[in-house]
């Protein structure tokens, strides 16, 4: 059997020189460092007072908007906003309604009245519809959803009402940091490489390939394939996966052209090498001038 | 905070391997982990690892006024805390029904069974007596607490010494560790917890289980049981309901060797260890020697990458790998250019790559070698990290 040796060499840090018209330098502070020692300040999240100091209680960027001051952590338990993609996992089914992880501070609330009823039909829920929840939704199962409101104690209030939010069926699921997704105007993408990416703000990406045929009508995400997928198929999608991780590994803005770049970066490696440290950073490099270049 | 739960893909997988008789970690059915027991300086302190499981216990004495039903007996009062640096499911002050069934057992397994002897806590009757606390920390959660505390309780209880005392009359005079030598408490027998975690409806048994087979476990068993063959208690939690004939074979793996033709001859490795364990420690302490948590420690040699090895069946990995790649269609991967001047053979599960050095492949040497220029570029070398520096140039 054969052996594979890798020397380990020095890494070099290299910065990826940004253009001049990009924004200033970033504020980036530790917890305990003064932000600033003007009183006339109101004081945001991430932030207390330390004898008429403005100190950062968290590790991260300081965001200004006029007169209030708040520090916006790296690492952190998500935090939801009204209209937000998500990807979560069913834990608990209770009696009008599904409680979902989403990796923030409380359990996500699913209503039994924010999903669509199979068949498309608009009525009101009946105790029917509540012994049946099971059929649809059991505990393990994952969902894409959107924020629908924030309850008073900070749990969002998820729904499922279109058809592109539902049920997932087979796929990758990946965890990353929420700092990292970057909000945008659509969270689903059809790659052209031939999987699908759901970046869900909330930090869990799901990674499919793409669906040829369209959704029955009414199923809003009902029904869920089992066919066996091809193996082509599952290669992009470990592919795509790899890239992910090396891209939240390098801290990078998660979003479709990075992901797009960083995939046709990784072509020209095994999918399974792209789990070394120092070939991802290679593709990163190359993802991150592209990007570069893009915007430039 | 809640632990993430576990993805229906990973319990399929776990209940699959169950079946086929396989672990996570490569054990047998039967086989525990690595138990290592470390005593600290003080008497009475004890580490279990059990694996990755962590357990603290320290002992403790007092002088109390006995309690009223009994005058001339002293207390024992056992008390386990799960701390929330064991996992983050455990939060401080949190009443848990892990907590309440662990505290149960442990009363069960030591104080029920009466191995250690109450009456010679007795200093005078009705009014003094000794009081013997034993705390129990759960520092990492691995899997299978009740082991690991029964064993640290009873380490920490035989390795603890009481101060004597001297009774004139109804005058009771303490003397200091360093006026008179402590007294071990006198323990009749070490009785201990063994848990077996059932799956699939009872179907198959686990020894042992680790924090990922205890999640998908559907019940779980703990018997305590001793050296001599006596049973202290028997503990089954889960709501799975077990036949007789599934708990005898239990018991009779308990036994010593050989006994049972439906079992293998596991011996349960927790006996002969602690027994030796206690009496060890104690020479190092006699003869001088330096003793403690920091003395068990490996110095001068880098053990965190260190793991232990865990058996792996090799006998058919490339049989199993050509069969499954035969079954697969062609894949469609993209190679780099320079391997076009090699040889693949599709039906290898070794696939060559770049700038890997293959030891014992008897193909080409590559380093050093320009290949031919390809003009189809695909990353540009911006003369930032090469890490391999034989790699081939493009």
């Amino acid at each position: 059997m054969a052996v594979e040796m890798r020397l380990p060499a020095a890494l070099k840090h290299i910065c990826v020189k940004t253009s001049k018209s990009h924004r200033e330098e970033k504020h980036l502070v530790v917890p305990g460092d003064v932000i600033t020692s003007d009183t006339g300040f109101m004081r945001g999240h991430g932030t207390y007072m330390d004898e008429d100091r403005l100190t950062a209680s968290v590790a991260g960027e300081v965001e200004r908007v006029n007169k209030l001051i708040c520090v916006k952590p790296l690492k952190t338990r998500y935090n939801g906003e009204v209209g937000d993609v998500v990807v979560g996992r069913i834990t608990e089914v209770q009696q009008k309604r599904w409680k979902v992880e989403t990796n923030s501070r409380l359990d996500s609330l699913l209503l039994l009245s924010s999903v669509n009823l199979p068949g498309g039909e608009l009525r009101r829920r009946s105790t029917q519809d509540e012994l049946a929840m099971r059929d649809y939704l059991q505990e393990g199962d994952l969902i894409s959803a959107e924020v629908q409101s924030i309850f008073s104690d900070g749990a969002l209030s998820l729904h499922t009402r279109s058809l592109k939010y539902g049920k997932l069926g087979q796929g990758v699921l990946v965890s990353v940091s929420p700092s990292l997704v970057k909000r945008q105007k659509t969270h689903f993408h059809n790659l052209t490489c031939g999987a699908s990416v759901i970046l869900g703000n909330n930090g869990l990406i799901w990674i499919s390939p793409t669906a040829t045929r369209e959704e029955e009508e009414g199923g809003g995400g009902f029904h869920t394939s089992l066919e066996p997928v091809s193996l082509s198929d599952r290669e992009v999608v470990s592919r795509l996966r790899n890239c992910l991780l090396a891209l939240a590994t390098h801290k990078v803005s998660l979003y479709d052209t990075s992901l797009l770049y960083c995939y046709e970066s990784s072509l020209s490696h095994q999918i399974k090498d792209l789990m070394k440290p120092e070939v991802m950073e290679e593709i990163v490099l190359a993802t991150r001038q592209r990007l570069v270049e893009h915007e430039g | 905070m809640r632990d993430t739960p576990l993805s229906n893909c990973e319990r399929l997988f776990l209940l699959q391997a169950i079946q086929e008789k396989k672990r996570l970690d490569g054990r047998q059915t039967y086989d525990y982990r690595n138990i290592k027991i470390l005593f600290g300086t003080d008497y009475g302190c004890c580490i279990v690892e059990l694996g990755k499981t962590r357990v603290l216990c320290q002992v403790s004495c007092e002088l109390v006024p006995p309690k009223d039903s009994r005058p001339t007996e002293g207390i024992l009062y056992f008390n386990l805390e799960l701390s929330p640096m064991a996992s983050p499911a455990f939060e401080s002050n949190r009443q848990s029904e892990l907590l309440v069934m662990l505290n149960r057992q442990l009363e069960r397994c030591l104080r029920n069974s009466k191995c250690i002897d109450t009456e010679s806590l007795c200093v005078i009757s009705g009014e003094k007596v000794w009081q013997i606390r034993v705390d129990v920390h759960v520092l990492n959660h691995d899997g299978n607490l009740m082991d690991a505390a029964s064993i640290a309780a009873i380490s920490a209880l035989s390795h603890f010494r009481r101060p004597d005392v001297a009774i004139q009359g109804r005058e009771v005079t303490v003397f200091s560790p360093e006026e008179r030598d402590p007294i071990p408490l006198s323990i009749y027998h070490m009785p201990i917890c063994v848990s077996f975690a059932f799956f699939l409806q009872g179907s198959y048994l686990l020894v042992d289980p680790c924090e990922r087979e205890e999640r998908v476990k559907d019940g779980l068993l703990v018997i305590a049981m001793n050296k001599h063959r006596e049973i202290c208690s028997i503990q089954s939690s889960g709501g799975i309901m077990l036949l007789k004939d599934q708990v005898k074979p239990v018991e009779m793996l308990l036994l010593v060797e050989g006994e049972h033709e439906n079992h293998s001859s596991e011996r349960i490795k927790p006996f002969p260890v602690l027994l030796c364990f206690s009496s060890f420690v104690l020479m190092q302490r006699k003869e001088g020697g330096k003793f403690g948590f920091a003395e068990s420690l490996p110095i001068e040699r880098i053990t965190a990458l260190k793991r232990d090895e865990a058996p792996v069946e090799m006998a058919d990995v490339k049989d199993t790998a050509e069969e499954i790649i035969n079954r697969t269609e062609s894949s469609t991967e993209v190679y780099p250019p320079g391997l076009k001047t090699r040889e693949r053979s599709a039906a290898s599960p070794v696939l060559v790559a770049t700038g890997t050095a293959q030891v014992g492949e008897g193909i080409v040497n590559s380093w050093g070698l320009e290949e031919d220029e390809d003009d189809e570029v695909i990353i540009e070398d911006k003369g930032g990290g090469t890490y391999n520096h034989n790699c081939i140039c493009k």
